[in-house]
């Protein structure tokens, strides 16, 4: 689903990402592990196509999994409680589930074609089906959540040829995903992440997440920030909202603890621009019990 | 008149008048009249073409047609003679009162008076469409605590639009002025005002710019009495190459004790082509005043608008947004909602045409 090729990536000429590969099948998810300094953020403001961030070398390959009408969403729901019962199951076996599951998608749905992501507009790679979820949410004033996510989800309806909800339709909508996320609906009203504690503010990006829908997430220390249960809820929410046959998750994280919620196919740490180690979920409790010293 | 009268942009309080475009505005070719619409409201509606009322299209209600003296301001003074006036007795409300005005070319001039007794209330909206020169003079008096709501906008699709309000403020009375320049001609908003005890004064709105287009405000605010409140919150927008200037000046006089007096001055540049010229006043003669005032240019967060597009609004929509927020709470000020909902309309006209 996303095809990452020897990126180099710099930042006012200072070279951050140096000669980085990773694959992403749909269906999985993988954790990004790796010191202060290394590059995560960077990758996710390179995938999600900041001004500044510079591409110097190397490709980013993304092919989103279109569905293909009622009948597949069915089909791909029901895969999905699969997935969902592997949870329980070793490592490798999963991995080899989660193979199966997307060779049943690819017959089930359309794959698009791969697309050169560099060479999209952020929003364009938005429509594509890529979401970013900010280590450090962005404060809007003026600007309220419910408008913001309308015109962000109608835009992208938009590219889609699909006709824009009404005020109506996607209030409804948005106080679904807000409940599903235990966050207060009255938050919906106030200006997007403008007074909003660290924790809100992560919480609100899921929510964002659950409206939009996307196919393809990248979580920058989604947990960084949240309480014990706020933890739980989000994991809950990743899970639901992007644990699909049809999806894929790059999950930044410096702490086991949410990969608890979030069982990843894969862990890799990332180190000095470039992925120094690649393993599957016990790579992430080696690391939290020996540290980066080790592992690099 | 001629336009050898021009004031000289020496002088400081036409530093940054663009007066060479009122000439340019007065030679513009004759034009056939812009379409108008009035807004949803009761009331007065009146229509000047050319500073000249066409009354089988006008409602007077209560507003008369009268003779008006010159007064002194430089251009101001052109405006006398003909003009409107709506004088309201003690204790009386009026219906909101509509006028349009419509330019088809050349210049034109127009003297106008608003006078309310002890405790009246009115509202007046005013519009200006089309192209040309439109000068215009408005004495504006408010007795013992009457108020008065103001909405002003400048929609000329080319030439100048120069203003020249002259207010005196009651005892405990209430004026709030908002302006919006939202059109492509040039514009000046001059304006006097002085305060009287307990008076309240707001002057304020939201001027955008773009191509080379330039609009000012140039208000003082003079506290003449004590316990006054007085607030100026501009906004200024300048896109490509135009220019956006706010002079707004309190002051406050030596036994204006207790005097509130508030300026809030921001620009916003869309491009690094355009300017914002700010200049916030204070001269204080009273020592027991609070006077506060903030002036700031900025560009937009670069920040807020990635984060817009990662969520799929294109750029020039996310711009528009932000844009729109940062004069939100100039356009917030006015009350009566069919009046707000068309000016922020407006605005996103505005926007939807510079972005
Ligand atoms: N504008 C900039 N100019 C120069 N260097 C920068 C700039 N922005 C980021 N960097 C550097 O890029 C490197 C990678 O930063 P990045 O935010 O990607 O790290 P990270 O792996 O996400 O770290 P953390 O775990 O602390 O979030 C850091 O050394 C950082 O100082
Ligand atoms: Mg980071």
């Amino acid at each position: 689903m996303l095809k990452i090729e020897n990126l180099h990536a710099e930042i006012d000429g200072k070279p951050i990402l140096k000669g980085l590969s990773l694959t992403v099948n749909a269906g999985e998810v993988h954790a990004i592990m790796g010191p202060n300094g290394a590059g995560k953020s960077t990758l996710g403001y390179v995938l999600g196509g900041r001004p500044g961030y510079e591409v110097t070398g190397g490709s980013v390959r993304f092919r989103p999994i279109t569905g293909a009408g009622d009948t597949t969403s069915v089909r791909v729901e029901r895969s999905r409680d699969t997935l969902s019962l592997d949870f329980a199951r070793d490592e490798r076996e999963r991995g080899d589930s989660a193979r199966d599951q997307r060779e049943g998608v690819a017959t089930a749905s359309a794959d698009g074609d791969w697309i050169d992501l560099l060479a999209l507009d952020p929003h364009e790679r938005a429509a594509a089906g890529l979401f970013l979820g900010f280590q450090y949410p962005v404060e809007i004033p003026g600007v309220s959540n419910v408008q913001f996510l309308r015109e962000s989800l109608n835009a992208q309806r938009a590219s889609r040829g699909e006709k824009p909800l009404s005020g109506a339709e996607f209030l409804k909508l948005a106080r679904g995903e807000a409940a599903k996320l235990d966050m207060d609906a009255d938050m919906l009203k106030r200006p997007v992440n403008v007074g909003f504690s660290g924790g809100e503010k992560k919480r609100n990006e899921m929510v964002q997440m659950g409206i939009i829908d996307p196919s393809f997430a990248i979580l920058d220390e989604t947990d960084s920030g949240l309480d014990i249960d706020a933890l739980r809820i989000v994991g809950d929410g990743i899970n639901r909202i992007m644990r699909r046959p049809d999806k894929a998750v790059l999950l930044i994280t410096h702490y086991q603890r949410l990969l608890d919620y979030v069982r990843p196919d894969f862990v890799h740490v990332l180190d000095g621009g470039v992925i120094t180690r690649t393993g599957g979920p016990e790579l992430a409790h080696e690391l939290e019990r020996q540290g980066y010293g080790v592992a690099a | 008149m001629t336009l050898l009268e021009l004031p000289s942009t020496r002088a400081e309080a036409w530093r940054w008048a663009d007066l060479g475009a009122l000439s340019a505005a007065a030679a513009l070719a004759p034009v056939a009249a812009a379409a108008h619409e009035w807004l949803d409201l009761p009331g007065a509606r009146l229509l000047f073409v050319d500073g000249k009322l066409d009354a089988s299209r006008s409602e007077l209600g209560g507003v008369t047609i009268e003779d008006h003296p010159a007064g002194d301001h430089a251009l101001g003074k052109h405006a006398r003679g003909l003009g409107w006036a709506l004088r309201l007795d003690r204790d009386t409300a009026a219906d909101p009162v509509q006028i349009v005005h419509v330019a088809t070319g050349k210049e034109n001039h127009l003297p106008a008076a608003i006078a309310l007794g002890d405790d009246a209330v009115a509202q007046v909206v005013e519009t200006y469409i089309g192209s040309g020169w439109t000068n215009r003079a408005t004495r504006i008096t408010l007795g013992r605590a009457a108020r008065l709501h103001r909405s002003v906008r400048l929609l000329q699709s080319a030439g100048f639009v120069s203003l020249r309000d002259d207010t005196s403020i009651g005892a405990a009375a209430r004026l709030v002025t908002v302006f919006l320049g939202a059109g492509d001609a040039g514009a000046r908003i001059d304006g006097q005002v002085t305060v009287g005890e307990g008076g309240y004064a707001e002057v304020g709105g939201a001027l955008l710019c773009r191509g080379e287009q330039r609009q000012e405000c140039a208000v003082r605010v003079h506290h003449a009495e004590p316990n006054g409140q007085s607030h100026q919150l501009w906004r200024a927008v300048a896109a490509d190459r135009s220019t956006a200037s706010l002079a707004a000046a309190v002051e406050v006089a030596r036994h204006a004790q207790k005097t509130d007096g508030e300026q809030s001055l921001r620009g916003l540049l869309l491009q690094r082509t355009a300017t914002v010229n700010l200049k916030p006043e204070l001269e204080i003669f009273a020592d027991d005043v609070k006077c506060a005032h903030g002036a700031t240019v900025g560009e937009l967060d670069r920040r807020a608008l990635f984060y817009m597009e990662t969520r799929g609004i294109a750029p020039a929509r996310a711009q528009a947004l932000l844009t729109r927020a940062f004069v939100a709470d100039a356009l917030g000020r006015i009350g009566d909602d069919t009046v707000r909902d068309a000016f922020e309309a407006d605005a996103d006209a505005w926007l939807e045409r510079a972005l």
